[in-house]
């Protein structure tokens, strides 16, 4: 794209961040409204419902780039590239259960979603302790904001 | 306060995602790795019917919100992998992303007519800067490999 036209029109990767500020937004306000009439399980089971189709298709565009030879990954450790895949998504749907159920025990989306939206605080201390790295001043910052927003939202 | 601690619980859950998915990006493709992270939801799925009770004549508006609610997060995913892959600075993309419960927050409010506190509505603003603070690596020391 020309510079002309960059300048005109909204970058790509600013396009696609707002659609997910939308998507992911709008998903506390229905899982709420859900809350009232399912539990966490049967959530989980409708939830993969509604995944499905982008697995479909996400399976579809690897297949399509691997039969036309174009590198999918790196050939090294595909194994456990795959094994901790699968565990985040095992991680990530009972999270996304716990999250459901904090709702069905009374939680408001406006309280729960930013509560469980400082879910980074734990990746980075895990980071920290595992990966060995290091934090930035405004990491550590954050850090402490997050324990102060807790005990705000508890308020 | 018992949503609190199942709140706390998948903050804890999903923070070790952030870890997991790393370790997962650093040896095959983001592609690939949403990809297996959409196996294992249905193998918890399918975990899942041995203990779930799924009852007929739930009401049709629940059925659509919680259809939708695995759309709306699996589509954020994408958009999000796709935000990181269309140029965006790791650092901006992720920091703008985690607006997203401002978003909650205001459609409870309005839809839902949730009333905050205070210091609840303190909270939410302190939750959405600690979330964007915590997103900014720090410069990194030496050039690091990333998937």
């Amino acid at each position: 794209m020309s510079e002309e036209g960059r300048s005109r029109s909204l970058p790509l990767w600013l396009i696609w961040s707002l659609a997910t500020i939308v998507l992911w937004g709008t998903w506390g306000l229905v899982s709420k409204i859900a809350s009232a009439g399912v539990d966490a399980y049967v959530n989980q089971l409708l939830f993969t419902v509604g995944i499905a189709p982008l697995l479909v298709f996400v399976a579809w565009t690897v297949g399509k780039r691997g039969k036309s030879g174009e590198s999918t990954g790196k050939p090294e450790g595909r194994g456990k590239g795959v094994f901790w895949a699968f565990l985040t998504g095992v991680l990530g749907g009972v999270g996304n259960m716990a999250y459901f159920q904090a709702m069905v025990k009374g939680g408001k989306a406006s309280v729960v979603t930013p509560v469980t939206a400082l879910f980074p605080m734990v990746t980075v201390l895990l980071a920290l302790v595992f990966l060995k790295e290091r934090l930035g001043r405004v990491q550590w910052l954050g850090l402490a904001l997050a324990f102060v927003a807790i005990y705000l939202l508890n308020a | 306060m018992v949503w609190l601690g199942y709140a706390i619980l998948a903050l804890v859950l999903w923070g070790i995602t952030g870890v997991t998915q790393k370790l997962s990006t650093n040896r095959i493709s983001s592609e690939r790795s949403f990809l297996w992270f959409c196996w294992a939801m249905v193998a918890l799925s399918a975990a899942v019917l041995v203990v779930a009770r799924p009852h007929w004549g739930l009401a049709p508006v629940v059925v659509v919100c919680s259809v939708a609610g695995g759309a709306l997060n699996g589509l954020g995913a994408w958009t999000s992998f796709r935000a990181l892959g269309s140029g965006g600075k790791a650092s901006i993309v992720i920091s703008l992303i985690s607006l997203f419960p401002l978003l909650t927050v205001v459609l409870a409010v309005l839809l839902l007519h949730e009333r905050l506190t205070w210091m609840q509505l303190a909270g939410a603003v302190v939750a959405i800067t600690a979330a964007i603070l915590l997103s900014l690596e720090p410069a990194p020391a030496k050039t690091e490999a990333k998937g």
